[in-house]
């Protein structure tokens, strides 16, 4: 939880998305659960009812449902980015609606890492006078070089 | 034959000592000598790393204040003006800008800086000329005060 303890980055934006068209970062969704167990009955009612309108709202994101047969591993939704980051939310004993509001959030997610941002702004071209330098403010006989500055 | 407990001589033994043990040393992992790899050394260091980390907080916002003016101040010396003339004349003139955005200005928009330190120096002179002067030139421009009605 140090500065340099934990690992941090600039804000920035995948390959300047949003300058032209937006691109969804967001590519599958995958939706893993047991249709028997108890702590699934979120997940089978999202699928029931609001996976569609998920899947129509977003139609640059693949939604996969893969129901697993018998007792396996927790209910989960796992979210696959362009840039290969694969990010896993538990969502056992979830209702329906708190698995909608769960897979908008990972939709309107870039795939970059949540760690801390350093910086909550980011300019490519901070300056639009010029950057100051040593010789910002002094008189431009200090800089112009030339044969016209020879005393007459 | 019912047990309610478990016999005494049965232990309950740690499989996860390791990443109970990664989870302290990987805040440790920058420090020097022994204290980034041994355990017993690190908890230590780490807590007070975490300590230290909490309390700077407060002085990380002292130490960005003093940087700001330092280099405001260089910025104004360099246009012939002292901080706090700079300061309490911007302030006069009713440019209410924060040290912050004063310091951004004076690294990344030397000219804007120029035009406010002028504007500084003539709201400066003005009021010299009022409180010296014998009541006969006209009251100074920069000297106006709009009030606004929210």
């Amino acid at each position: 939880m140090t500065g340099r303890g934990s690992p941090s980055r600039f804000l920035t934006a995948v390959l300047h998305n949003g300058v032209g068209r937006y691109v969804r970062q967001l590519q599958r969704l995958q939706l893993l659960f047991s249709p028997t167990a108890a702590d699934a009955r979120g997940a089978r009612q999202f699928v029931e009812e609001a996976a569609q309108d998920f899947a129509r709202q977003h139609p640059d994101v693949v939604l996969y449902v893969s129901p697993h047969k018998g007792p396996g591993p927790a209910p989960v939704l796992r979210a696959e980015y362009l840039n290969g980051t694969v990010r896993e939310e538990l969502i056992a004993s979830k209702t329906s609606e708190e698995i909608v509001q769960l897979a908008t959030k990972l939709a309107n997610q870039s795939g970059l890492d949540i760690i801390r941002i350093r910086k909550p702004f980011h300019t490519d071209n901070p300056s639009i006078q010029g950057q100051w330098h040593p010789l910002t403010n002094k008189p431009s006989i200090l800089t112009v070089q030339g044969p016209r500055l020879q005393p007459q | 034959m019912v047990v309610l407990s478990a016999a005494r001589w049965v232990r309950s033994r740690l499989s996860d000592r390791f990443w109970r043990v990664q989870e302290v040393l990987k805040y440790a992992r920058h420090f020097r000598g022994r204290k980034n790899r041994c355990y017993k050394l690190a908890v230590k260091s780490v807590r007070r790393a975490f300590v230290r980390s909490t309390k700077a907080r407060r002085e990380k916002k002292r130490f960005l204040r003093a940087l700001w003016i330092t280099r405001i101040e260089a910025a104004s010396l360099e246009h012939g003006l002292k901080y706090p003339a700079f300061i309490s004349n911007l302030l006069k003139s009713q440019v209410e800008l924060n040290r912050k955005v004063l310091a951004d200005l004076a690294i990344y928009e030397p000219k804007t800086f120029k035009s406010l330190a002028a504007l500084a120096q003539r709201r400066r002179q003005e009021g010299f000329l009022a409180a010296l002067g014998d009541g006969k030139e006209p009251e100074g421009i920069f000297s106006r005060i709009v009030h606004h009605h929210y």
